[in-house]
């Protein structure tokens, strides 16, 4: 947690990257409403975005909600480099996707 | 005029708003100046010690049942103006301030008061004010009605992915039904002479205002002073200077 732009997403997204590289299974959930993390993960401004829509869609009733974590981490998550799975989890108040 | 500054955090909202109030105040118009977010820091880019500006419990009411609005107003009599003359704190180059509430009341008491700034910002006539609306970081409050004030939404933009995803996601609200009738860019922290452009290509707005990285605006936001006090004609203060001169001159044609 802190102030926008003080650094959160960037500090959480190395730390993610350095505990992947160290051989640990690394999950990074975004669970900002302005969701940035795949930027500096690596997974880049598409994937994230695409996974921005996705969660947006839930809220639009156009997903169905998972069950269970692994079901979150697998249905609204995207690998990255380091094999860092990342998961876009908060609520989005982006009324036009797209 | 009545404008709104939006932007991921920390691209730089508060220093820009803050110090274009202050601009504006020196060309003789009345401003006032609101910060919606329930962090503090245009209080402080505009040179006032406390951010303590709320409206008091007396001056609202609840609506009467069976009558139509907002759960809160000004209480009958009391007029936007008069509220601004009453409720806002004076600050330099008579700049009034206004906070919308803070985090820390919380529950109805804050509710009360964030509706009637509200319709302080919405009902103040734009044609005798010139209002300076600063929003919170990110995308929630500003896709949530609090800029519809503003006929002019000025996205703040820095030069990175993140700034550039964010512009662009906020660049969405000229869809919303109350969405405002003009939205255009402030690059902020430029530091190449092609920033301009790659704000443009990124986010689709038109860029009005480009305000380089400038050592002297960071050291006053370090030692909480104004930057137009602390750094009058550092490049930033220049820049912001020339987006005030800029939507001035638009305003009158």
């Amino acid at each position: 947690m802190g102030k926008g732009g003080s650094g959160k997403t960037t500090t959480s997204s190395v730390v993610a990257r350095t505990m992947a590289r160290e051989g640990r299974s690394v999950v990074a959930l975004d669970c900002d409403s302005n969701p940035n993390l795949g930027i500096s993960l690596g997974i880049g401004d598409e994937e994230t975005e695409r996974l921005v829509s996705m969660r947006q869609a839930l809220d639009e009733g156009e997903e169905e909600h998972a069950g269970t974590w692994d079901k979150v981490i697998d249905r609204y998550g995207s690998d990255g480099p380091d094999g860092v799975r990342l998961a876009v989890v908060s609520r989005i108040d982006n009324p036009e996707p797209g | 005029m009545k404008v709104a500054f939006v932007g991921k955090g920390g691209a730089g909202k508060s220093a820009i708003a803050g110090t274009f109030a202050r601009a504006l105040a020196r060309r003789g118009t009345p401003v006032l100046a609101v910060d919606s977010d329930p962090l503090p820091g245009l209080a402080f880019s505009l040179g006032l010690e406390s951010d303590e500006a709320p409206i008091p419990d007396d001056a609202v009411v609840e609506r009467k049942e069976g009558e139509e609005g907002p759960r809160f107003r000004l209480r009958p009599g009391l007029s936007a103006a008069e509220a601004v003359e009453q409720f806002a704190v004076m600050a330099p180059d008579g700049v009034r301030f206004l906070q919308f509430g803070k985090v820390k009341g919380g529950g109805p008491q804050l509710f009360r008061s964030q509706l009637a700034f509200l319709q302080i910002v919405r009902q103040l006539p734009g044609d005798r004010w010139n209002v300076i609306g600063d929003l919170p970081g990110g995308t929630r409050q500003a896709f949530t009605g609090w800029g519809s004030f503003a006929e002019t939404v000025l996205v703040v933009v820095e030069p990175t992915a993140h700034s550039l995803l964010s512009g662009r996601r906020l660049a969405r609200m000229a869809n919303l039904e109350d969405g405002p009738q003009r939205m255009v860019a402030v690059v902020s922290k430029a530091r190449e002479p092609g920033d301009a452009e790659l704000v443009t290509r990124r986010t689709g707005l038109e860029v009005v205002a480009t305000i380089p990285w400038d050592e002297a605006l960071a050291d006053a936001e370090r030692q909480r002073l104004a930057p137009i006090d602390a750094a009058p004609h550092c490049p930033a203060v220049e820049a912001v200077e020339l987006l005030a001169d800029k939507l001035v001159e638009e305003m009158v044609r």
